[in-house]
């Protein structure tokens, strides 16, 4: 069967052809919003946050607490810190990020790049398949002819996102050998 | 903890209760009209500088800031806290192809609020390329030897004699066993209680940023500051400026609230830093502010490439003054140009500030957060405007109107980073390392330097893949004597529009190729003190 991944690997196939392969494949399947512990979101839509809580755990892997419960909480609390950090971007970051995941949705009316092309997991429920399509794009070529530095740089910021919103969470520093900012007084 | 954070005296704040003049621009519901004598744009590094000169005289000053007032008891020391609030775009401003990640303050304060206190004299060998190469007038070493002086007066810049951190300790012993020199760093400090956060601004008033001292010196001699508030552009008639049109910002501080403010001035100083203040000039959209189309050239980022090491020992160089050693051996042995020079220092390791840096997720991610206590960085900055190839990069304006900078890292460049990445590891396993990793995408970890030299001697040195940094902006006014290749003259006045100046970090017309705060207190000092004296007559 010819898949996503391998036809995102055969980079000679042109991008209007995988277009018109696209609109007559199904949509992916996208995972449920965790628990937003009363957050207000303001960016993440249910679907973003869906995709995020299958992303984060890819990402951090290790990092992140083994105990079922404890790691399900870091996860929701990861989801917040995104909401807050992107919120608090400029309107143009901000529409950046609502490009990026509409890619990862597949939502093809906001997004410029055709899903056959970025590899985007069918499920969003195989954690070797996520990190398949996290390397994809991170290895990606920066300067390539069809997607430009989109992929890598799309990459860059999932990462850094969801690094900095977790490794400033007090609940990662025992993780990272992290005694906090210095008690003064 | 926060209500005995106050007893330490937040003088600063006392301030605003005892009537320092300020407006916090998110909070009007009208637009407003005013009139000053000076209005600067921007309150860091220069600006702050500018406003103590110019309120002493006796001039009534202005100040407006697009970041929010936040002083000592604000600073609560947590990173996800700090950047949103005190940062250009929350800490996230890159580059257009996203290849460098440039860090600016954005408070009152500006970059003195946030940064790492590190204070050098613009190197002798810099005045004399201005000299010699660029034709500049006023810059020998003697002539701005009192302006150093009255910076390191002013903002209590002294030598630092406590015992570094074992981040900076490493660096010392590194260099120390390669028989490279290094040295010992100034800092502008007073009472500093060596925490090491200065990245998130100092929660005791021990750095001396333009918050601290030349704003308060400023209010105290009458000023007004605008805080919230972005200035947009100036309006002109007969080649002169007649007001400059602001926007205030949403409480957030990310987006314009919809409220204007105009203020009407004798004269208009620009103080927004390397990349707002010539964004400034390119959205006003005049010929005469931009005759010869150099507005946003020649923008220097010293770009900063890095190296990891595990040490057999804690570093946790989270705690300890950050950058109190460097080394220039390899700025002073490279000053032909034939190879780009670069400096070497110690940053600040906070865990958010470093998982961001490290190329890659997963599970080799995850290890070395782990070992993250053990961790030993070194960074280098690249000595970039001193060669025909190194031409920095270009402002330009985004679609709706905020600033970016295209700046291409020229081969030149890429040669000098491939360099650092050996030097950074030499020094680091000298220094006991028992792994180094080069800081790249396409780079592991490795366990001996005979390993590293040839992983480094093989790395694609491209954009995107090396991860590459900036605190240093620098350029996009160049001044300069002669009108056809500068956009001030070396007093930074505009060669075109009489009633305006720019006095910050945008006036270099090459890199410093030091840290460059104490260089822009300098050039301020001098550059005000001569506008006070014409405006005063
Ligand atoms: C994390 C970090 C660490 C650093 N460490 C050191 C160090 O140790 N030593 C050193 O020498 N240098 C250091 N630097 C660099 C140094 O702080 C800057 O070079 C210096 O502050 C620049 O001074 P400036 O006056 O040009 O601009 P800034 O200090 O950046 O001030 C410009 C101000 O203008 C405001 N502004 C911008 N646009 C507008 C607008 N349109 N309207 C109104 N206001 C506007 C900004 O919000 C900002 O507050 C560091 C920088 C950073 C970010
Ligand atoms: S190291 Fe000193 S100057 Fe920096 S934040 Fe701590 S006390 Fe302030």
């Amino acid at each position: 069967m010819l898949t996503r991944r391998k036809l995102f690997k055969q980079s000679a196939v042109s991008a209007i052809t995988m277009l018109a392969l696209e609109s007559c494949y199904s949509s992916p399947e996208i995972p449920p919003a965790p628990d937003g512990l009363g957050h207000n979101f303001e960016f993440l839509t249910p679907a973003d946050r869906g995709i995020l809580s299958k992303l984060t755990p890819v990402i951090l892997a290790e990092g992140l607490p083994t105990i079922t419960e404890q790691k399900a909480l870091a996860i929701r609390e990861i989801i917040v810190g995104w909401d807050i950090a992107v919120s608090g971007l400029p309107p143009l970051t901000q529409a950046e990020i609502r490009k990026l995941f509409s890619v990862l949705d597949s939502n093809f009316i906001l997004s410029l790049t055709p899903r056959l092309l970025t590899g985007v997991p069918d499920a969003w429920d195989n954690t070797k398949e996520i990190d398949e399509f996290l390397n994809n794009w991170r290895f990606s070529d920066p300067q390539s002819l069809v997607t430009g530095n989109e992929l890598r740089v799309g990459y860059m910021g999932m990462v850094e996102l969801t690094m900095a919103s977790w490794y400033a969470n007090p609940r990662s520093w025992d993780f990272c050998g992290y005694a906090g900012p210095p008690v003064l007084w | 903890m926060h209500e005995k954070q106050n007893e330490i005296r937040d003088f600063v704040a006392e301030g605003f209760q005892q009537g320092w003049k300020h407006l916090d621009a998110s909070s009007l519901s009208s637009d407003k009209t005013l009139e000053t004598d000076v209005v600067i744009i921007g309150s860091g590094a220069g600006g702050g500088s500018a406003a103590e000169i110019l309120a002493e005289a006796g001039l009534h000053v202005i100040i407006v800031e697009e970041g929010p007032l936040q002083t000592s008891k604000d600073f609560h020391m947590k990173e996800d806290e700090a950047y949103p609030k005190l940062y250009q775009e929350s800490g996230g401003r890159q580059t257009k192809d996203r290849g460098i990640k440039i860090f600016q303050g954005r408070m009152v304060g500006g970059g003195t609020g946030i940064n790492w206190t590190t204070s050098f004299r613009t190197p002798a060998t810099t005045l004399k390329y201005w000299a010699e190469e660029m034709g500049l007038k006023g810059f020998s070493e003697n002539e701005m030897r009192p302006w150093f002086e009255w910076a390191e007066k002013r903002y209590k810049i002294q030598k630092w004699t406590v015992p570094p951190n074992a981040n900076n300790s490493a660096l010392e012993k590194g260099c120390g066993k390669l028989g490279i020199s290094w040295g010992k760093i100034s800092r502008n400090v007073t009472g500093c209680l060596n925490l090491g956060y200065c990245g998130t601004g100092c929660p005791v008033n021990a750095k001396q940023s333009t918050l601290v001292t030349t704003i308060p010196g400023a209010l105290k001699a009458g000023a007004m500051l605008i805080s919230k508030a972005r200035a947009e552009a100036f309006v002109l008639k007969k080649g002169v400026i007649t007001e400059l049109k602001c926007r205030a910002m949403t409480s957030r501080g990310n987006a314009p609230s919809g409220q204007l403010i105009t203020i009407k001035a004798r004269h208009y100083v620009l103080a927004a830093g390397a990349i707002g203040s010539p964004a400034i000039l390119l959205r006003s959209g005049e010929k005469s502010l931009n005759p010869h189309g150099l507005v946003g050239t020649r923008t220097f980022l010293h770009p900063v490439n890095v190296s990891g090491a595990i040490m057999p020992f804690p570093v946790k160089g989270e705690y300890g003054a950050p950058q109190t050693s460097y080394s220039d051996h390899y700025v002073e042995t490279r000053l032909d140009n034939k190879k780009p020079g670069f400096k070497l220092e110690c940053p600040p390791l906070q865990p958010m500030l470093m998982a961001t840096a490290l190329d890659g997720h997963g599970k080799i991610h995850a290890e070395i957060m782990k070992q993250r206590p053990n961790l030993q960085v070194l960074i280098a900055l690249q000595r970039d405007g001193f060669h025909p190839e190194s031409t920095g990069g270009q402002v330009y304006l985004k679609s709706d109107g905020t600033p970016g900078l295209d700046y291409q890292v020229s081969r030149y460049i890429w040669e000098g980073i491939r360099d650092a990445f050996l030097a950074m590891a030499e020094i680091q396993f000298a220094a006991g390392a028992k792994m180094v990793a080069p800081v790249h995408r396409d780079a592991g970890i490795y366990g001996s330097i005979k390993e590293v030299k040839q992983v480094i001697a093989e790395l694609p040195m491209e954009i995107l893949k090396a991860r590459l940094f900036s605190a240093h902006v620098m350029g996009g006014c160049p001044m300069g004597e002669d009108s056809a290749k500068s956009v001030v003259n070396s007093n930074g006045l505009h060669h075109e529009v009489g009633n305006l100046s720019v006095f910050d970090g945008s006036v270099f017309p090459t890199s410093i190729a030091a840290n460059p705060m104490e260089s822009i207190f300098a050039t301020t000092a001098k550059f005000a003190t001569d506008l006070a004296k014409g405006m005063v007559n």
